[in-house]
């Protein structure tokens, strides 16, 4: 009896957190993976259309209107990520798990932006910002962190001559 | 100026360590870092016990319980008893710096241990299993000669130790550390210690009886049940091999010339 206890218990206390830790990683990288080639594949696809950070219109440009565009997405931890990260935590350096996260998160927040221009007839973006905040998580008093919103948002432009004056 | 469409550069802002290897090297690492330092807490603990005199420890833990102790009621006819036996046997070490307190933990799994200021904690199942005093006298005998030797001291320093290690590691409240049984019952001695107290307990068990027949009679029953599953994995995980306990205390016994035949007493309940 006790001893088939302690056997759950060891189970619950070291063999499930490391199953989920196993699971995590496998879905965790294999979603990471399917982004990535999205997010290339788009990229692909937007080549041309261009997507700049000047806060003031090149003089080229002449512009028959313009608009506010924005792109947001609002990405999690997978449960390794945040272990790995966590045991960096106790001795500092670079949190190398987070960095294809947030990558993922400004490319696609930029793409989502460039896309949403492209739609709605566009030509061009100019003065891009990316912004991040946090996203509480609510079960902890809001201490947690449920997810990182990236915002990318810039001016959306016209031309009144597609690219009649470049150069 | 021409505006030249490009692909964004790939992966500059992603380091390219694979993320398995970075969990690797970081528990490795961390690992080795916490080895080092939970060796060397265990390593002050030694220290640290030439600067405790028992006189102190004792005055520090007159009254003290391990928190998750499931006492039996103050009255049990068998606490009344192991208390008494226990003052009989503490008799024979005069200059012992503790007031030997027994307690019954309430808990199946037979096991005695030693805490600090001269508590010995009795469990149920122990007191179940054992069928003469001269039995349940070597047991607590062996208790006295852990206090003796100070491990119990020593071994819940590294209990301690090793909780604000896993504490830490786990991300616990390191300030919610206390003693309890749970954990003393998982700390294991040396088998050097176990060897000192099993003949600190054989001498005591000599004195009071003036043999030690029966002394390891409860170990005898254990073995030859072959480890059954239930229960006594438990006491069989922290202490060493019992053959080789038999054997060694068989040897004491012939090397301290105590009698290994006499008249065994039956248990005062």
């Amino acid at each position: 009896m006790d001893t088939n206890i302690e056997q759950l218990n060891l189970f619950v206390n070291i063999g499930l957190p490391i199953l989920i830790l196993m699971i995590a990683y496998f879905i965790g990288s294999h979603m990471e993976k399917k982004h990535f080639r999205s997010i290339r594949e788009r990229e692909a696809k937007l080549q041309g259309f261009p997507v700049v950070s000047f806060d003031t219109m090149p003089d080229e440009w002449r512009v028959s209107s313009s608009h506010m565009v924005t792109g947001s997405i609002v990405i999690s931890l997978d449960y390794f990520k945040r272990v790995i990260a966590g045991l960096r935590g106790l001795i500092g350096g670079r949190v190398k798990t987070y960095e294809p996260l947030l990558d993922r998160a400004r490319r696609e927040a930029v793409l989502r932006m460039a896309e949403a221009a492209r739609k709605q007839g566009y030509d061009a973006v100019f003065n891009v910002r990316l912004e991040t905040s946090r996203i509480a998580n609510a079960r902890r008093d809001g201490k947690g962190v449920a997810g990182v919103e990236m915002l990318a948002f810039g001016t959306a432009v016209k031309f009144a001559s597609r690219f009649a004056n470049s150069g | 100026m021409r505006f030249v469409a490009r692909q964004p550069q790939e992966g500059v802002n992603v380091s390219k360590t694979h993320p398995l290897v970075e969990a690797g090297t970081l528990v490795a690492g961390l690992t080795l870092i916490f080895v080092v330092i939970a060796l060397s807490l265990i390593y002050l603990v030694e220290i640290a016990l030439y600067f405790i005199s028992p006189e102190d420890e004792a005055g520090l833990f007159r009254n003290w319980m391990p928190e998750d102790l499931v006492t039996v009621a103050p009255d049990d006819e068998k606490l009344y008893q192991t208390q008494l036996l226990l003052d009989r046997l503490a008799a024979h070490w005069p200059d012992a710096p503790y007031t030997f307190r027994v307690e019954i933990d309430d808990s199946e799994v037979a096991n005695a241990m030693a805490l600090p200021g001269g508590l010995v904690i009795v469990t149920q199942g122990l007191l179940d299993e054992v069928k003469s005093e001269n039995e349940l006298a070597f047991v607590l005998g062996h208790e006295l000669g852990h206090f003796k030797n100070r491990d119990h001291l020593r071994t819940l320093g590294r209990g301690i130790v090793l909780s604000m290690f896993f504490a830490v590691v786990t991300g616990n409240d390191v300030g919610g550390i206390g003693i309890k049984v749970a954990d003393v019952t998982l700390r294991s001695f040396s088998r050097r210690q176990e060897t000192r107290a099993d003949e600190f307990g054989l001498a005591v068990v000599n004195s009071e009886y003036g043999h030690v027949n029966e002394a390891w009679r409860l170990f005898e029953r254990w073995e030859d049940k072959d480890r059954s599953p239930t229960g006594l994995i438990t006491y069989f995980s922290t202490h060493p091999d019992t053959g080789d306990r038999i054997a060694d205390m068989r040897h004491q016994a012939e090397m301290h010339g105590w009698r290994t035949d006499g008249d065994v007493t039956p248990l005062a309940w």
